[in-house]
């Protein structure tokens, strides 16, 4: 009975270890989570280029036009975000811009992203100290 | 025409530039993207750089793309795609010529080639078709017998006491 016990309390916290472990890899990682608020903040002005801007200013820093349009078209296939075409403008060679707009899936991983990371900190203080 | 007028004498980033930029690209992007930087380069980058440091920024932006491409595999799977037709048609290639001119051992070599040419095809069938686990592992099992047929050619065709080449 004794042995059966720690049987089901191993397999509990395996179980649940699991799950979070799912869930954590479910959540989209920093620079997802920032290419999606910058959709969210540029709302109907998101196209490829404002969003480059947007999420140099967002970041600080530097980001490659490829690491964004990447991360674009990740987040279109993952059904998080979706996007249209529409007519460009004389200063664009008359090339079309192609708009992204957060999907409600979208939406609903930001929201999950952000209860997880501040559930992961709950009951820690912030900011950490290093102590030897 | 005015407006094709105004696009003709409207700076532009260097032309070889722009075509490899279009080369990393996928087709339904081509456009909005290099008219993305297009804009960008036009409105913030030669006002504010002037047009050595600006076309250097594009070159910037398409290494930028061609290092994601890497990353994300595109390249490698063209790349691939493009060695697997070559290979399946070599091995038909191969086994037909094998039984057209029949010289002894022409059974041995025909299977030889039939196997790399099936080998090549199912490899075709997970780029395009099927990512499932199995059928991976089989495809790269395969590889890796091919490989060894390739490298027991080579040494043979080494050591034969006629070489051929």
């Amino acid at each position: 009975l004794k042995e059966s016990r720690t049987g089901n309390l191993a397999l509990a916290i395996w179980t649940d270890s699991c799950l979070q472990c799912r869930q954590m890899a479910d959540l989209l990682g920093a620079f997802e989570q920032a290419v999606l608020l910058v959709l969210v903040k540029l709302a109907d002005q998101a196209y490829g280029r404002a969003i480059l801007r947007q999420v140099q200013l967002s970041l600080g820093r530097d980001v490659a036009a490829g690491a964004v349009y990447a991360t674009l078209d990740r987040l279109e296939k993952k059904g998080l975000v979706s996007s249209f075409v529409e007519t460009g403008t004389p200063v664009r060679g008359g090339r079309s811009r192609r708009y992204y707009q957060v999907a409600a899936a979208g939406v609903q991983a930001l929201n999950d992203s952000k209860s997880a990371l501040e559930a992961l900190w709950q009951g820690t203080k912030w900011p950490l100290s290093w102590q030897n | 025409v005015a407006t094709l007028m105004a696009e003709l004498d409207s700076p532009k980033p260097p032309l070889l530039l722009e075509r490899t930029l279009l080369l990393f690209l996928k087709a339904r992007d081509r456009e909005t993207i290099s008219g993305d930087l297009l804009e960008e380069y036009r409105e913030e980058k030669l006002p504010t750089l002037g047009h050595a440091r600006a076309n250097f920024w594009y070159f910037r932006q398409v290494i930028s793309f061609v290092v994601t491409q890497w990353k994300e595999g595109e390249l490698m799977k063209q790349l691939l795609t493009l060695t697997c037709f070559f290979t399946v048609a070599a091995g038909v290639w191969l086994a037909v010529m094998e039984n057209l001119l029949r010289h002894p051992g022409y059974g041995e070599r025909t299977a030889v080639a039939v196997f790399i040419a099936l080998q090549s095809l199912a490899t075709l069938l997970v780029i395009f078709l099927d990512s499932r686990f199995e059928l991976r592992t089989v495809v790269m099992l395969g590889s890796i017998a091919a490989a060894l047929f390739g490298v027991t050619a080579i040494f043979r065709t080494a050591q034969a006491a006629h070489f051929e080449g």
